[in-house]
């Protein structure tokens, strides 16, 4: 099995770790480090700093402790009985239900998000095509303020030059990319800063379908260079 | 220390030992509540870890009866899933963090937190990874820690307040009485050393 080899900046991970990215970004980087091995280890080794962190603060002032302790006491005896084990498997969904097209899962937490199979048709109305052999998932939701959707590209088809506002993040679901930094495969992730030049390819037989998070706004340039 | 230890031997510090032992200590403590629903074990980690969990809330914009509900719900999660904690994976102290960022995430910005399901099958296990990979990761892992172990205190600081605290810039600028510039540089400086730890990266 292949790991990842493009991973989320230093401050996604951090930030992730310790609670202060918001549930957009989470939700990529979450999302990659079901691919990432070496990422689960990084973002434990950052918990374990705010674990430190969190051991420094001041733990001397005791007053109402006891009183707060003493108004648990209710909720304690209430579970004083060990809760019974739920019977493994039972609980949890199956997971091919949740993934009703072909190909490999796409991991949780990603995968309860979408609000629909990542591989649909698309020409039943769940893509807009932007250019020749690419398109963007019909459907956008906003988390936190970051803006969320799929990106697809057909083998060799360029995606048209365009301008963003803010942070881009893609993170490769099926498929692969190229660019000119390099070459995306699932579990990926290529970050580009605001006004950043780039431009991403199709580059696995196959259809390549990212998950697109933006910042701002997205403006797509024409042949002239002008927004469309 | 007015009585300090002969020693012939080289000994980790005095900091390192304090934590050790506390990590010894609370481990065995979660023990106690997840084998015997210990109320006194649980006492004795609630007046240690309550105020904490008061303090890391205030300090991210909750009011006093919001903070003082977050740490018994915590602490309740403490009580209710001390079976789980793992020693192999993280000291209590981290634990309990985890706890207390994920409860202040869900009530204080009402997000939910995008998390791992560790059984889910889709998701890629360390032990599929190749020898060659986990040798690298091991690697990798040691080399951040190596990284964080030797940041600069005052890179450390601007660290802990911007991601710990989630201070602005402005803010910690304002603190800690350093030019708006220095923070963004030292917060730079930081991110960059911790990033050259990383394989993979340019």
């Amino acid at each position: 099995m292949t790991v990842p080899f493009h991973h989320p900046d230093e401050q996604l991970l951090i930030g992730y770790a310790s609670g202060q990215e918001r549930a957009g970004k989470s939700l990529l980087v979450a999302t990659h480090l079901a691919h990432c091995p070496d990422c689960r280890r990084r973002v434990s080794t950052y918990e374990s700093l705010c674990g430190s962190w969190f051991e420094e603060l001041p733990g001397d002032d005791h007053a109402g402790v006891d009183a707060l302790l003493d108004r648990m006491d209710g909720l304690l005896t209430a579970t004083l009985a060990p809760a019974e084990m739920k019977p493994a498997g039972l609980s949890s969904a199956n997971p091919a239900s949740a993934n009703p097209g072909c190909g490999p899962l796409v991991p949780e937490p990603l995968r309860s998000w979408l609000p629909e199979a990542i591989d649909t048709p698309t020409d039943d109305g769940s893509w807009r095509k932007i250019s020749t052999g690419v398109w963007l998932s019909d459907w956008e939701r906003t988390l936190s303020g970051t803006r969320i959707c799929l990106l697809r590209m057909a083998s060799g088809a360029p995606v048209p030059a365009h301008r963003h506002t803010a942070d881009e993040l893609l993170l490769v679901l099926r498929g692969a990319f190229s660019d000119e930094y390099g070459h995306y495969a699932v579990g990926d992730v290529a970050q580009y800063g605001a006004d950043t030049d780039h431009h991403a390819c199709g580059a696995s037989e196959e259809d390549c379908i990212c998950l697109f998070l933006l910042d701002g706004d997205l403006i797509f340039l024409g042949e002239d260079g002008h927004p469309l | 220390m007015p009585f300090s230890r002969e020693s012939r031997c080289p000994e980790p510090s005095d900091q390192d030992r304090s934590q050790s032992l506390d990590a010894d200590l609370f481990g065995a403590l979660v023990h106690a509540v997840a084998q015997d629903r210990d109320r006194a074990a649980f006492a004795t980690l609630f007046r240690h870890f309550a105020p904490k969990i008061l303090n890391y809330c205030l300090k991210l914009g909750a009011d006093r009866s919001t903070a003082e509900e977050l740490a018994q719900e915590v602490m309740l999660t403490v009580w209710l899933k001390a079976g789980s904690f793992d020693p192999a994976q993280a000291t209590v102290g981290t634990w309990v963090f985890t706890i207390a960022r994920n409860r202040r995430i869900d009530r204080l910005r009402k997000e939910l937190r995008p998390a791992l399901d560790p059984d889910d099958p889709a998701m890629t296990p360390s032990s599929q990874v190749s020898p060659e990979d986990s040798a690298q990761l091991v690697q990798s892992s040691r080399q951040l820690q190596d990284a964080i172990g030797s940041l600069e205190a005052k890179q450390s600081e601007v660290l802990r307040r911007s991601y710990f605290l989630e201070q602005t810039h402005e803010e910690i600028a304002e603190d800690t009485e350093v030019p708006l510039g220095t923070v963004k540089t030292r917060l730079r400086l930081a991110l960059g050393h911790l990033k050259r730890s990383m394989r993979n990266k340019a």
